[in-house]
């Protein structure tokens, strides 16, 4: 394709710079990790040979046990066994049903924990055991020390998710490349297979969730126009109606554990079986008085789970209409998640699009495969041209009288995102406000997921309605959401305090962190220093080469003042005074901002010009 | 700045913008080009929806052109009229699809109408006070489509 590649300063490595970048996709049943291995992006193979690991984790002694061997203890000791984590991520105890587990749940500072035998346990460490696994099945594959990752999470996925998902990910000691949706990601694995255009839907049946993406690709633009789903939907759904149809026509008493456990052990199989064979026979003694003898064929079981497929028809719909696309302008529809093999869901949307669907990538794997793609782009180990335009999917609002939510940034806007709001004080010499932020489409905050709650503090005393504090949502290219506040009429930035009403304070996060690397007192002494020091350095590079490629965009008494700077940095970082080290730096950092910001408007222009000569050919 | 724009030429210089200045291009950079890439990225987000969609769009002209508010912006009798006019008749098709539909073609039809009206308040005449009273009855017949829509989609999912 491209005959001469001259990489970019800064944006690009040298080929011999191969930075080692995976994929991991951190399912609810299932983890995998891919990577981009000369050229061709492939699933890394675990200590037990399988592409998969097991995503449950066995706490019963000292040595955490992960993956099938962990599966394996369940049935004897769940109590320290712990699967599905991902139903628990960036949750509190209210949002779940605690009769669906046998595990000794309780909710601390906002967060669920489980009482092991290691001591208790959140679900952000026990996400960071599966993690730490899947990094060291990484680096064994790979040989070297891991560089970084994308992480994929339901598109459906809400803040507080994504970030506790980005913490449990820090904890395991890796370097969060990007948080991508699961989507997003099986379709850069089918787009850069096959280097499509137009728009395509992305079908997304897991054992519990649902998701449906919409997305336009050109010229290796990826740009998400919608989304939608259903956080309470998937194959498991499926087994339920089997068990209904089987309890009902046999006239089974459910209420036994037993009884009702291998009932839906049979449903699964059945539904498994049922995905290649037209009619199924069922002989089955479930105890010495029930033998259950039946026939249950393909259409059938389509009728029984009619209004769940229509469920996912629906959502479909919805998005279309959100993207302002009809069935007839989508190119493709790729299917993604182990539960879109049933054959009812396969005609249902082939009925739906009146075309073939693109399922010839393994649906277990594509969703890892396409974020090592990403991975390995982000890293700069090649330069294939993808740009991922994702967008935030749910509206997020802020509470306001009347515990009305009002709508700040809506659902399916491009990220990254932000969004400014006046607020005024409602009392004379009021000093502090409290800031609630929830996320979802309803209309009142109980109906809403809550964020987390900002206090404004330092707010310049003055008569009623006279202080204006303009609040700023910024939402990230992950997803995630920052806060922060100015009062316009002094200009005093105000000092934000924030409560998550779910997951843990950033404060929380160090402290585990700090725990994890259980460092003595020098030995952090030194780390923190050379940190220090490499950062240091790092901006002198970056400043002194952008001096010498942009020195028009400097005046002279900006100049001056970088280059005293950065003389003063370079001096200082051969020494091992790391307080000074780290205030130049913050200064360096805030004196070359105007000049980046410059730099940056420079390049939107040279990029412009030098398309539209060449005739914008996208 | 114009009211008229090429859309497809918008879309076009927004990739290219985002292509070379998105978060994503900025992994490994130090951080403050990650920071100014993040602001950027971001600017350029909101000037995209900004200019593509044509409410905003003429919304932006007039808070940028209109200097002084001459006219309060309450809708003139006539289009109070129309509008009464189309919510009863909506009312009266309410579940009625191939009506809805035909409902639903009318409606984009004088959806278009009055976005001349808008092209020619803005790009001709200059007449922010004008352009502000358009937008008012767009933004009602904005609302009325997608009440159209839903319905259908209502319709649909029974």
């Amino acid at each position: 394709m491209a005959l001469l590649q001259i990489s970019e300063p800064g944006k690009s490595t040298m080929p011999h710079e191969h930075r080692n970048a995976v994929g991991i996709d951190l399912g609810t049943t299932n983890s995998l990790v891919a990577s981009v291995i000369s050229g061709t992006a492939s699933i890394l193979k675990q200590t037990n040979n399988s592409n998969l690991l097991a995503s449950v984790v066995n706490y019963s002694s000292d040595n955490t046990i992960v993956g099938i061997e962990a599966k394996k203890l369940q049935i004897h000791d769940p109590q320290n066994t712990i699967s599905s984590v991902k139903r628990l991520i960036g949750k509190n105890l209210s949002d779940i049903n605690q009769k669906n587990y046998s595990l000794n749940l309780q909710n601390k500072e906002g967060i669920i924990s489980i009482k092991t035998n290691q001591g208790e346990k959140n679900p952000i460490e026990i996400s960071a055991d599966i993690l730490k696994k899947l990094k060291k099945t990484a680096e064994d594959n790979l040989g070297n020390e891991l560089y970084g990752a994308v992480i994929t999470v339901p598109a459906y996925f809400d803040d507080a998710q994504r970030q506790a998902t980005k913490d449990a990910a820090k904890l395991a000691g890796i370097n969060v490349l990007r948080l991508i949706n699961e989507p997003t990601a099986a379709a850069v694995a089918y787009g850069l297979d096959q280097n499509k255009e137009g728009n395509f839907v992305i079908y997304d049946l897991g054992g519990g969730t649902f998701d449906i993406s919409i997305l336009n690709l050109s010229k290796g633009i990826f740009e998400v126009q919608a989304t939608h789903g259903d956080a309470n939907l998937g194959g498991d759904d499926y087994d339920q109606a089997i068990f209904n149809w089987l309890s009902e026509n046999n006239k089974i008493n459910t209420s036994d554990a037993i009884i009702k456990q291998k009932l839906y052990a049979l449903s699964r199989e059945i539904k498994e079986k049922l995905t290649d064979k037209t009619t199924l026979t069922i002989n089955e003694k479930i105890n010495e008085k029930i033998h259950i003898k039946c026939q249950l064929s393909q259409k059938d079981f389509e009728k029984i789970t009619k209004n769940l497929t229509k469920k996912t028809i629906d959502s479909t719909r919805h998005a279309l209409h959100d993207a302002g696309l009809s069935v007839s302008e989508i190119q493709g529809i790729v299917m993604v998640g182990g539960s879109t093999r049933m054959p009812c869901i396969q005609n249902a949307v082939e009925d739906f699009f009146k075309q073939p669907l693109l399922n010839n990538l393994n649906p277990d794997e594509v969703v890892a495969l396409g974020a090592a793609q990403q991975a390995n782009i982000l890293a700069g180990n090649t330069n294939d041209n993808l740009l991922l335009l994702d967008v935030i999917p749910l509206s997020l609002g802020i509470e306001t009288v009347g515990e009305i939510v009002e709508r700040i940034i809506p659902r399916n806007s491009t990220l990254p995102i932000s969004m400014g709001q006046e607020f005024t004080t409602y009392k004379d010499g009021q000093t502090a406000m409290i800031i609630h932020v929830v996320q979802g489409e309803r209309d009142l905050v109980k109906n809403c997921r809550s964020l987390a709650k900002f206090t404004l503090k330092a707010i310049p005393p003055l008569v009623a309605g006279a202080a204006k504090i303009l609040v700023t949502f910024q939402i990230d290219t992950d997803g995630l959401l920052s806060v922060s506040a100015r009062e316009l009429s002094t200009g005093i930035q105000s000092a934000i305090e924030v409560k998550p009403s779910y997951g843990l304070s950033d404060k929380k996060i160090k402290k585990m962190l700090e725990d994890s690397f259980n460092l003595a007192k020098e030995d952090k002494e030194s780390r923190a220093l050379s940190e220090a020091k490499t950062e240091g350095l790092q901006l002198c590079e970056m400043i002194e080469n952008a001096i010498k490629e942009d020195p028009s965009l400097l005046d002279k008494k900006e100049l001056n003042l970088l280059q005293k700077n950065l003389v003063k940095l370079k001096k200082l970082l051969e020494s091992s005074d790391r307080n000074n080290i780290e205030k130049i730096t913050k200064l360096l950092n805030d004196n070359s901002q105007s000049f980046a910001a410059k730099r940056m408007d420079k390049s939107i222009h040279k990029a412009l010009t030098g398309k539209s000569v060449s005739s914008l050919e996208f | 700045m114009q009211f008229n724009i090429d859309l497809n030429r918008l879309q076009k210089s927004y990739r290219i913008i985002q292509a070379e200045i998105h978060p994503d291009k900025f992994i490994s950079a130090s951080e403050i080009e990650k920071k100014q890439s993040l602001i950027k990225s971001t600017e350029v987000n909101d000037a995209y929806q900004t200019l593509k969609n044509p409410i905003k769009r003429a919304k932006y002209l007039i808070k940028i052109n209109l200097k002084s508010k001459q006219k309060d912006s309450t809708l003139p009798p006539n289009f109070l009229m129309k509008q009464m006019e189309w919510e009863e008749y909506l009312e009266s098709i309410w579940n009625q699809k191939e009506e809805l539909e035909k409902f639903k073609l009318l409606i984009s039809t004088e959806y278009q109408k009055i976005l001349n009206a808008l092209e020619n308040a803005c790009d001709k005449n200059k007449n922010w006070n004008d352009a502000m009273q358009i937008i008012n009855e767009i933004q009602f017949i904005d609302k009325l489509n997608h009440k159209i829509i839903k319905q259908i989609n209502e319709i649909e999912t029974k």
